[in-house]
């Protein structure tokens, strides 16, 4: 078997092929390399200077618990992936920031009641302003979605055909080796003759990368471009085992390359783009116009309810204690509309999500954010740890204010509430983390199904091949 | 004889498996693809005609003319021939105010309708793009083996004893091989065409189908031009299997790799750092405004005194009857706007401020000439400005694109289907046009200096003698003119590309 695996193995590192796709691999991982070096220290210093004002805000704040609780601990920021370079994931289509809530002003009749800080989700619309050509990122996603999918069909197409083509399958036949041996070396040497190219230039890429001292690549980023690296492993067996299979079936190779490239056409290029348009048509979600509508409907019921249930200017308690829940119900209706609306636009994009799962460049690419940490799947991360933060933040709040024997215990309003400073110190702190096992869990759905594809391929091959007639 | 090589190189083209796949895929994507971008067209379309109307019935329930800010908004209609180029229909805004107080551009607008921006993360595909990666490549499948294959099986040798000129050889290869391929593009279009025709809401007219024409003849270029250079290759090499090979490699770098990694490139070319100074000066343009505002007040016998609110003119003057005073303004660094504007809306002024009156639309008289001009002063700078950052790199990333045939085939269909940046742009100057029309209205009509600006007591706005937006999609010759440079580079190369070919044919030896 390794011998056989050695021979196709030299066969190939001789060949154009080999040497195309070295220089393609070099030259698009170098590019992802430079680009992402100029990118990301913007992007990290972008961060950290909306961190860093965001707490100043906040600082401002502290003179009572009521200004802090009111306007909130500022935005919350994602913090940028380290790994983007991996997988883009389209974040620019999706938001950084979480939190800035419009406070529908509260003025109202008394004058009194202010807005409470609730969570908002602003959905980001770079394409507005953008009118550049549309792109693909060249990222690592790309690279091996696209390109090296495409390599390992042009590694495999005339593995076996053409060695019938020219005879020597039957002469390779003829010595006493199990067919599966032979089938299982040519695999293996095509797999190694890629893998060459495809480490090499990922190890280019990581060097140009860690060697700059502006992106810090930690132990858990690498462990994380460990588990990357063998994502693009697995999917390479997929297109290999592909090849061989219709290599096997067809008499001719250039049928074999017709088939296999259309095949790659339909299922790489325009499956996940055709299927998440058809699929996304069946819901429509709430849009931004009716979002606006109801708020303002919620707005004006509970107002309503404020002026006619308003207890009466000689009981001060239950009228400070109607004001405070006004105000608190006010910003829980609105932050639960806001989430409703995101809920509805997230399901829209999972369910087009799933629905790509069919093509495994889609699956390779959510394999591939997930483990980045970038794309939809960490949004959804994000946004959920703005949720943790929120209920840490009220709970704050509530805290501080139970811990002051001269408040009222009105939260809502001013009057009501402790009235001691607050140590910036004491309020807890949004960091946006990103949680290895939370990536798994999200993965592994995808990860079952890839390796899925490539065992019924394998065993496609071996099946097709061991019933070949030479 | 030049046809008997043409039935021959047809026949040995038709009877292939190649063939009938070529068919197969270019209908199965084009027609799945029509069907999902027709219904999308149709979505776009039903949020436009709604949102026109709703427009329609907000601007008519403003009773004073100062109420038209956010409510005289005008709708870019989706264009149906970005069923074949989506080009920049769907991504820009469509929908825009028009309003004195700033200039309408393409980053001013916003969105109608329903949209969710999570699924900006799926790619959106129409036919161009299906033409350009799936014809491509068929023409390179039928191109690899035209000579290395002949070369390979000793046919070459057999024709060419013929006392046949080697350029009708080559010629009588590429007729037979371009019919070939006119087949999927021809059929797949007629298809796409006949599921727009039967649609009801899609409503093509002469110059559409021009247009489309005009389409038509762009692809076939491109297809021949991959052709040709599929055939370049099967010249130079000796046997099929490298040519393959080497096909493939040539069409996965134009056509997936080559605009990717050019235009990720692109990106850390340095921006203009013009941004920054600009928006400061577009601010102090309107801190002028401001301080002339109030100097004009002060100025004012009536309006003046302190005691009527003064310098904090928002107040409204002290007119009994104001029933709200409002700041409208826009402050977006990053497009470059900033404006503001304050007014008041009374619904009946009661008689013992009526002597003031005269004196506040003397007032509104002053302040929306001058801020008008302030507009124009400021567009002065905001129009390069804005060229500079957005319009230049986009360009520059356009013009990167076309040293792949796939740029210059999406670029001319783009100006065709009239949704590329120009086409998109044409819209934007229509609606420029349309605020200038409302401005002159205004002037001729006295209406800034009218009471009806601030106050509905003594008769309301008439929105109905406002001029009417309309926006026509530029002339076929116009869409022409756009795509031709485009196309003319695509019939050099196709050229030049030829003639390479027939010096590589002529002196090879067989």
């Amino acid at each position: 078997m390794w011998h056989i695996a050695k021979r196709e193995l030299y066969d190939n590192l001789n060949s154009l092929r080999f040497a195309l796709t070295t220089v393609l691999l070099l030259a698009l991982m170098l590019t992802n390399a430079v680009v992402h070096l100029h990118k990301h220290p913007k992007r990290i210093q972008k961060y950290r200077a909306s961190v860093t004002k965001s707490l100043a805000d906040l600082t401002v704040r502290t003179d009572s618990l009521y200004n802090i609780a009111q306007q909130g601990p500022g935005l919350l920021y994602k913090k940028p992936s380290p790994l983007r370079f991996c997988a883009d994931g389209g974040e620019a289509f999706l938001s950084d920031v979480v939190g800035g809530a419009f406070l529908w002003s509260i003025s109202g009749s008394s004058g009194r009641l202010k807005g409470f800080w609730r969570l908002d989700y602003p959905a980001a619309t770079p394409n507005l302003i953008n009118i550049r050509p549309d792109v693909t990122k060249v990222d690592w996603g790309f690279i091996i979605g696209y390109i090296l999918s495409l390599i390992a069909l042009l590694f495999t197409f005339d593995s076996i055909s053409g060695e019938r083509e020219h005879g020597t399958l039957r002469l390779m036949l003829a010595n006493p080796i199990p067919r599966h041996t032979v089938l299982i070396g040519k695999f293996l040497g095509a797999l190694i003759s890629i893998i060459i190219p495809l480490s090499l230039a990922m190890l280019m890429n990581l060097l140009v990368i860690s060697t700059s001292s502006d992106v810090h690549l930690g132990a858990n980023a690498w462990g994380r471009l460990g588990i990357i690296f063998f994502i693009a492993i697995l999917y390479l067996c997929l297109f290999l085992a592909l090849g061989l299979l219709v290599s096997a079936r067809v008499q001719r190779r250039a049928v074999s390359l017709v088939i296999l490239l259309l095949a790659w056409v339909i299922f790489v290029v325009f499956m996940p783009s055709t299927l998440a348009a058809i699929v996304s048509g069946f819901s429509s979600p709430m849009s931004t116009d009716e979002l606006w509508k109801r708020r303002g409907q919620l707005y004006e019921a509970r107002w309503e309810r404020y002026d006619t249930h308003l207890p009466k200017e000689s009981e001060p308690a239950k009228r400070m204690q109607f004001e405070g829940e006004h105000v608190i119900q006010e910003a829980q209706e609105q932050e639960r509309l806001s989430h409703e609306h995101l809920a509805q636009k997230t399901t829209q994009a999972q369910l087009a999500r799933t629905i790509t799962r069919i093509s495994p460049v889609a699956i390779v690419q959510h394999l591939l954010e997930s483990f980045a940490g970038t794309g939809f799947n960490r949004h959804l991360q994000f946004i959920e740890n703005t949720q943790r933060y929120a209920r840490q933040f009220r709970e704050f709040v509530a805290d501080t204010d139970r811990a002051d024997p001269e408040s009222l215990h009105f939260i809502g309003v001013r009057e009501g509430m402790s009235q001691k400073p607050v140590s910036s110190d004491a309020v807890p702190k949004f960091e946006d983390t990103l949680s290895l096992s939370k990536d798994f869990n999200a993965a592994a759905v995808d990860l079952l199904l890839l390796t899925l594809f490539v065992v019924v391929l394998l065993s496609g091959a071996y099946l097709a091949f061991v019933r070949v007639e030479v | 004889m030049l046809k008997t090589l043409i039935r021959r190189e047809l026949l040995d083209n038709l009877m292939t498996f190649r063939f009938a796949a070529a068919v197969f895929i270019t209908l199965l994507l084009v027609v799945a693809n029509t069907i999902v971008l027709l219904k999308d067209y149709e979505q776009r379309l039903t949020a436009y005609n709604t949102a026109v109307q709703e427009s329609h019935e907000e601007l008519r329930a403003e009773k004073t003319y100062s109420g038209y800010s956010g409510t005289l908004v005008v709708h870019r209609p989706p264009n149906p021939l970005s069923i074949f180029n989506l080009g920049l229909d769907k991504q820009v805004g469509n929908k825009i105010e028009v309003y004195h107080a700033f200039v309408p551009t393409i980053w001013d607008a916003e969105k109608h309708g329903a949209d969710n921006p999570f699924l900006n993360l799926f790619t959106s595909i129409d036919i161009v793009l299906v033409f350009q990666g799936v014809l491509s490549l068929l023409a390179l499948i039928f191109a690899y083996d035209a000579l290395a294959g002949e070369r390979e099986r000793g046919t070459l040798r057999l024709v060419l004893t013929h006392p046949i000129q080697r350029g009708y050889i080559l010629f009588a290869k590429y007729i037979s091989a371009m019919l070939c391929l006119l087949v999927p593009l021809l059929i797949s279009l007629l298809l796409s065409i006949i599921l727009l025709t039967t649609s009801t809401t899609v409503a093509l007219n002469t110059d559409d189908f021009l247009r489309i024409g005009g389409i038509v003849l762009t692809s076939l270029l491109y297809v021949s031009l991959f052709y040709l250079i599929g055939l370049c290759i099967s010249a130079l090499t000796r046997r099929t299997s490298t040519a393959l090979m080497l096909c493939m490699f040539v069409w996965g770098v134009l056509v997936l790799v080559y605009p990717n990694l050019i235009l990720t490139a692109v990106d850390i070319v340095p921006q203009p750092e013009t941004q920054i100074s600009v928006y400061h000066q577009i601010k102090q343009m309107w801190e002028k405004l401001d301080r002339e505002k109030k100097q004009f007040i002060r100025n004012d016998a009536v309006l003046g005194p302190p005691s009527r609110g003064g310098e904090d003119m928002d107040a409204g003057f002290g007119l009994e009857g104001v029933e709200y005073t409002f700041w409208q303004g826009e402050d977006k660094p990053s497009i470059l706007l900033y404006f503001h504007q304050t007014g008041l809306y009374a619904g009946k002024i009661k008689a013992e401020s009526e002597p003031q009156v005269p004196h506040v639309q003397d007032y509104y008289g002053f302040y929306n000439r001058e801020t008008i001009n302030t507009v124009q002063r400021t567009w002065l700078v905001r129009k390069p400005a804005l060229e500079a950052i957005y319009i230049q790199p986009a360009n520059l990333g356009r013009m990167l694109l076309r040293f792949s045939p796939g740029g210059l085939y999406d670029a001319a269909t783009e100006a065709w289907a009239g949704t590329g940046l120009e086409g998109t742009q044409d819209f934007f100057s229509t609606v420029q046009r349309y605020r200038r029309a409302v401005v002159d209205y205004f002037y001729d009509q006295k209406i800034f200096e009218s009471r009806q600006w601030f106050a509905a007591d003594k008769g309301t706005a008439d929105w109905d003698t406002l001029p009417q937006f309309s926006f026509q999609r530029s002339d076929t010759g116009i869409n022409a003119k756009r795509a031709l440079p485009d196309m003319l580079l695509l019939l050099t190369m196709n050229v030049i590309l030829f003639t390479v070919i027939m010096l590589i044919f002529i002196k090879s030896e067989v």
